[in-house]
């Protein structure tokens, strides 16, 4: 009986909200919107406004980069490969100028749906963007109250760590092997 | 023998100063390297009873860099000889109380234990920081390569360049800036 009653509220609630209130927008949906937050006086004012894209210009996509034509492998899977792996690109983690495209202003890596790439690469960029914070790279990428400074972090922080990328999809980290041994 | 032949001689059995700049340089890679400078493998007249290894003056030692979580996982062991007297120390323990110590562990290590150990490390100074004294660094001669590319982090990028870098991935129609 209970969950006979909790199905029919259930019910009218989606009926009533679901898409009524969902679908409300004041502005634009379909368009990238930074927002900004004015006072004047005392009232603040909080508006989202349509920008366009600052990367449109610069972007590079593996269509438009000239390659000599022997990928017949690729053409022929059922699945187009996603831009990353259609670049090509041998990303290491020190590469902070492309690393920082795919997180927020606070450090955050970007979810699979914003960044638009394939599980693997978005698995792959996303452990290269926390080496590179470990290794204090991106420093002004991060929260406020964050040690954004190596060298003012505790113990085994604040000395510097470089990452090996082969160690991003082994299941099990081989340890160190120690080569002086005898 | 022509003075060109004598100077070739000189050039051939004189001991050569390196330096090496062991920033953001793996301590364990790097000391393959500086070994064979030290121990003279890299001549061609090498032989293990001709003393011809040369000097390796190691720069910035404090700022070497270790893999991964190696840090914390790395210990070193040491015994004193009475019972109980084992002690591990983990490697950002022994950075801290002494920033040359990795790279000469690594080194010493690197080679084989022979009496003649000893006598090659006398001929590795190494310096935590980038001064050096002068009569030390008025001998070198030659600068050892870097195995690895000292990372540039984003903060020193010119803000400039860093908006005109190339972009591989543009924001969604519906995505709010943060």
């Amino acid at each position: 009986m209970a969950g006979l009653v909790r199905a029919g509220f259930s019910l009218t609630r989606n009926a009533i909200f679901s898409t009524s209130v969902r679908s409300i927008a004041t502005t634009a949906q379909l368009n990238l919107k930074a927002i900004r937050e004015q006072t004047e006086g005392s009232t603040l004012v909080v508006e989202g406004v349509t920008v366009p894209s600052p990367r449109t210009e610069l972007l590079i996509r593996a269509e438009n980069v000239p390659v000599p034509a022997e990928d017949t492998a690729l053409s022929t899977s059922e699945k187009p490969p996603c831009y990353m792996c259609a670049l090509g690109l041998d990303v290491k983690h020190t590469d902070v100028l492309i690393l920082s495209q795919f997180v927020r202003s606070d450090g955050c890596m970007l979810p699979r749906r914003i960044t638009g790439l394939c599980r693997r690469q978005q698995k792959k960029i996303g452990k290269m963007v926390s080496m590179a914070q470990k290794a204090g790279l991106m420093i002004n990428l991060t929260p406020e109250k964050c040690k954004k400074d190596p060298t003012k972090r505790r113990e085994y922080k604040k000395f510097n760590t470089y990452f090996d990328e082969r160690t991003i999809f082994m299941r099990k980290i081989p340890k160190p092997e120690d080569r002086f041994k005898r | 023998m022509s003075a060109a032949k004598r100077v070739q001689q000189w050039a051939a059995f004189a001991r050569t100063w390196h330096i090496f700049d062991c920033k953001w340089q793996d301590p364990y890679d790097s000391a393959n390297i500086i070994k064979k400078y030290l121990m003279g493998l890299h001549k061609p007249i090498y032989h293990p009873m001709n003393d011809c290894g040369d000097v390796v003056v190691c720069i910035n030692s404090k700022e070497i860099a270790l893999r991964g979580d190696e840090w914390r996982k790395r210990a070193y062991f040491h015994h004193t000889g009475y019972p109980g007297g084992a002690s591990w120390t983990l490697a950002w323990e022994l950075h801290n109380k002494d920033p040359t110590l990795i790279i000469k562990k690594a080194v010493y290590r690197s080679m084989k234990g022979n009496l003649q150990r000893r006598h090659t490390m006398e001929r590795l100074f190494i310096y935590p920081g980038q001064e050096v004294p002068q009569d030390v660094m008025q001998n070198v001669t030659n600068q050892i390569r870097q195995l690895r590319l000292v990372p540039t982090r984003l903060d020193q990028i010119p803000e400039e360049v860093a908006k005109t870098y190339p972009k591989v991935m543009d924001y969604p129609e519906d995505y709010v800036l943060k």
